[in-house]
């Protein structure tokens, strides 16, 4: 039986302690209406629920883990299993084999020698599937009788509901940090990995980037794996030409959305605004193939730059800053609309003009919104890969001409991953490199940022 | 219908509304409303909550035209010049009458730059040294200079709300107004932050006209030597503050000063 029919049974039963409490504490109320219940029936409910479904789930977490090595070590033990074969991936697979049939997922096996084992499978399956229910409805049982006990008048069950509440919510928040814990360290094991094998020095310093994956794993030449190309393309694409195009843009539609436009007309140009950040990147990224890139090398070529190419840094970047125009305006646009009216007309009872109050008073204290919106912007240009890809290259270029082809770190990163590779060959090891690079990188620009906030924003509270 | 004593004998008005009527939408909030303000004198604008006394406060500085819904019709002046027409700009209409809120609303800046705001914008000050005596002369007047003068570049927003008030006060007279209009001033303030604000309009009074709008009749009573008392969007009654305090000629006047509504 399947944990999720365990977890079905346990809400079943959940619901019939929830019953239970409930009528239980209605029914010592009734009995002395003049005494003033420490709880609502309701709460008492709760908390015997709380008990029978919690240790149910526990349990039947951990015998979800334990239940199919029970089951295959009772197949061991039978006699069918005396011919099977001592090597361990084929004795894996004959179990896997005999298993699937038990259960109905396959037609009949494909090695003979897992037949025997059919009949032991099914049997220890319904075995420990008996146990598990039984074990279940123990448990529950155990728990709701313990709980539905303690239902009495003077019992506080409120604060022993609300506590479980409060720990459920520590728990749902502690999954998002602890992976993103996780993440870094694996980052940091692989990384730690790739230096090993290449110093950072030639990493972070070099200036050629071209890792190959068929030169030998245990003596790699440093020389292929200078990240520098990577970063600066990342940088200019992303953070420079993007910014160059989102920054004004998003700023000032945010602006005219907030302090010139209709109320109607804001109404239907604000979404249709955020729409764009819904667009899939790869929508961006034929745009940017197809008609930005070459209508920027058909421009060149008109004022007489010759050679240049089809894909270009400048294609990718205007593309990426159109595509986080949203990013901006939209935190620029709420932080602006959310400083006090007050503000805005002690601006213009000075006699001061609607520019002036935007660029004096409205702008400043909107400020941290508005850095945080740019500073999503950045991080958001700087992950993406699909318009660069498509758009700009996937070879690596130092150079300062926007017309010339560049990558980035995170198309560089999808290129060494994909395809055969050997997980212990430096040029695999190198994404991760990179990937915590990026990691760092992002992580001062926000400290930065958070930094600048503090110094400068004008609190108006 | 409004009942104007006639023993006020006003030197001339600084500001004068004729048949001034405010619309929200469709609903009329102001309803042909007519004053003269003068020039010497602390006027003060009296009545039950919703009455429209805010609301036509907003019309001598067109504050009103920050409200997409709201409209005014009937004619404004100052100093006989109409200020709905082409030739007066908002811009210098506001710098010549200048307004202080209900609630304390200074800009989340320096104590410095809250009154160098409107100098700057309006290009009163050359140089620094120019713009320090500003200052210096707005934030004395407001009787605030001996509390502030050394934390000068300290956020306005960390003083006390009496204070602040005070700050918002200064910063209006920096652009040297001819009219100061005050939209319940001391509404959000303690007594004896309230007493600092009533005696800072006496002081100011004479120097600008002001214009106060105000919930509390003994606060009228003690700035104020002009009275017009407000009711359902038109004025019942205008005359001499004593007057209209000890001597009402409307009954409605008098059931309101004597607290019988409102």
């Amino acid at each position: 039986m399947s944990p999720i029919t365990l977890i079905l049974i346990a809400i079943g039963l959940g619901l019939a302690g929830w019953l239970a409490g409930r009528a239980k504490a209605w029914s010592f109320q009734k009995g002395s209406p003049d005494v003033r219940p420490v709880a609502r029936p309701t709460y008492h409910a709760w908390y015997v629920a709380i008990w029978i479904v919690i240790p149910v789930l526990a349990f039947v977490t951990l015998w979800s883990f334990i239940a199919p090595q029970l089951v295959v070590q009772s197949v061991l033990a039978s006699p069918g299993a005396q011919n099977l074969p001592a090597f361990g991936f084929e004795r894996d697979s004959w179990l896997a084999e005999a298993r699937a049939v038990a259960l109905g997922n396959a037609p009949g096996v494909f090695n003979a020698g897992a037949e025997p084992l059919i009949e032991p499978f099914r049997e220890a399956i319904g075995r420990y599937n008996l146990i598990g229910v039984i074990l279940t409805v123990l448990i529950a049982f155990a728990g709701g009788t313990f709980a539905f006990l303690r239902v009495r008048p003077d019992f506080k069950a409120r604060t022993r509901v609300e506590r479980t509440v409060m720990i459920v919510l520590l728990l749902a928040s502690l999954v998002a940090i602890l992976t993103t814990f996780g993440i870094f360290a694996s980052l940091v094991f692989e990384t730690y990995r790739f230096f090993s094998l290449v110093s950072p020095v030639d990493f972070f310093f070099g200036t050629f980037w071209g890792p190959d994956p068929m030169s030998s794993a245990d003596n790699p030449d440093a020389s292929r794996y200078g990240a520098i190309p990577l970063f600066w393309g990342t940088l200019f694409i992303g953070a420079i030409i993007a910014m160059i195009v989102a920054i004004p843009l998003g700023l000032m539609s945010a602006i005219y959305l907030t302090q010139y436009a209709d109320p109607k007309l804001r109404q239907w140009v604000k979404p249709a605004l955020e729409i764009l950040a819904g667009v899939p990147t790869v929508v961006y990224g034929y745009f940017a193939a197809l008609t930005v890139a070459p209508a920027i090398r058909d421009a060149a070529v008109a004022i007489g730059i010759s050679g240049a190419s089809t894909e270009s840094a400048l294609a990718a970047g205007v593309v990426m800053g159109v595509m986080i125009i949203p990013f901006v305006s939209s935190m620029a646009d709420d932080s602006i609309a959310a400083v006090p009216a007050a503000m805005r007309d002690g601006s213009y009872a000075m006699g001061a003009t609607k520019s002036e109050t935007i660029k004096k008073v409205l702008f400043p204290a909107a400020l941290p919104g508005i850095v945080a919106g740019i500073m999503l912007a950045v991080s958001r240009a700087i992950g993406e890969t699909m318009i660069v890809v498509m758009a700009a290259s996937t070879a690596a270029n130092l150079s300062a001409n926007p017309l010339d082809r560049m990558t980035t770190v995170t198309v560089q990163i999808v290129k060494l991953l994909t395809g055969e590779q050997s997980t212990d060959h430096p040029t695999y090891l190198s994404a991760f490199a990179l990937g915590f690079a990026l990691f760092l990188v992002t992580l001062v620009l926000n400290v930065i940022a958070l930094r600048v906030v503090k110094r400068f924003r004008e609190a108006y509270e | 219908m409004t009942v104007i004593h006639d023993n006020m004998e006003d030197t001339g008005a600084k500001m004068k509304a004729r048949d001034v009527s405010v619309y929200y939408g469709d609903k009329k909030a102001i309803d042909d409303v007519s004053i003269d303000i003068s020039p010497d004198y602390v006027t003060a604008f009296i009545g039950p909550s919703g009455c429209g006394k805010s609301t036509f406060l907003r019309c001598f500085n067109r504050m009103n035209d920050t409200i997409p819904s709201a409209k005014v019709t009937g004619l404004i002046e100052l100093d006989g010049d109409d200020i709905h027409s082409n030739a007066m700009d908002v811009v210098q209409l506001r710098a010549r009458v200048g307004m202080v809120f209900q609630k304390p609303n200074p800009f989340p800046k320096s104590i410095y730059d809250n009154i160098a705001y409107g100098p700057k914008i309006h290009g009163l000050a050359e140089k620094k040294p120019d713009l320090d005596a500003i200052v210096e002369k707005s934030l004395t007047r407001a009787g605030l200079w001996d509390e502030v003068k050394d934390r000068l570049d300290d956020s306005g927003t960390a003083l006390s709300g009496g204070q602040q008030q005070r700050l918002c006060i200064a910063r209006a007279i920096a652009v040297d107004p001819e009219v100061i209009l005050m939209d319940e001033p001391a509404s959000a303030l303690d007594p004896i932050a309230t007493a600092k604000i009533e005696e800072l309009i006496d002081e100011l009074s004479g120097r600008y006209a002001i214009v106060i709008v105000t919930h509390s009749m003994q606060q009228a009573a003690r700035v104020s030597q002009r009275t017009a008392f407000f009711h359902l969007g038109q004025i019942v009654e205008y005359g001499r503050t004593s007057d209209i305090f000890t001597n009402p000629i409307e009954d409605r006047t008098k059931d309101y000063i004597t607290g019988r509504y409102g």
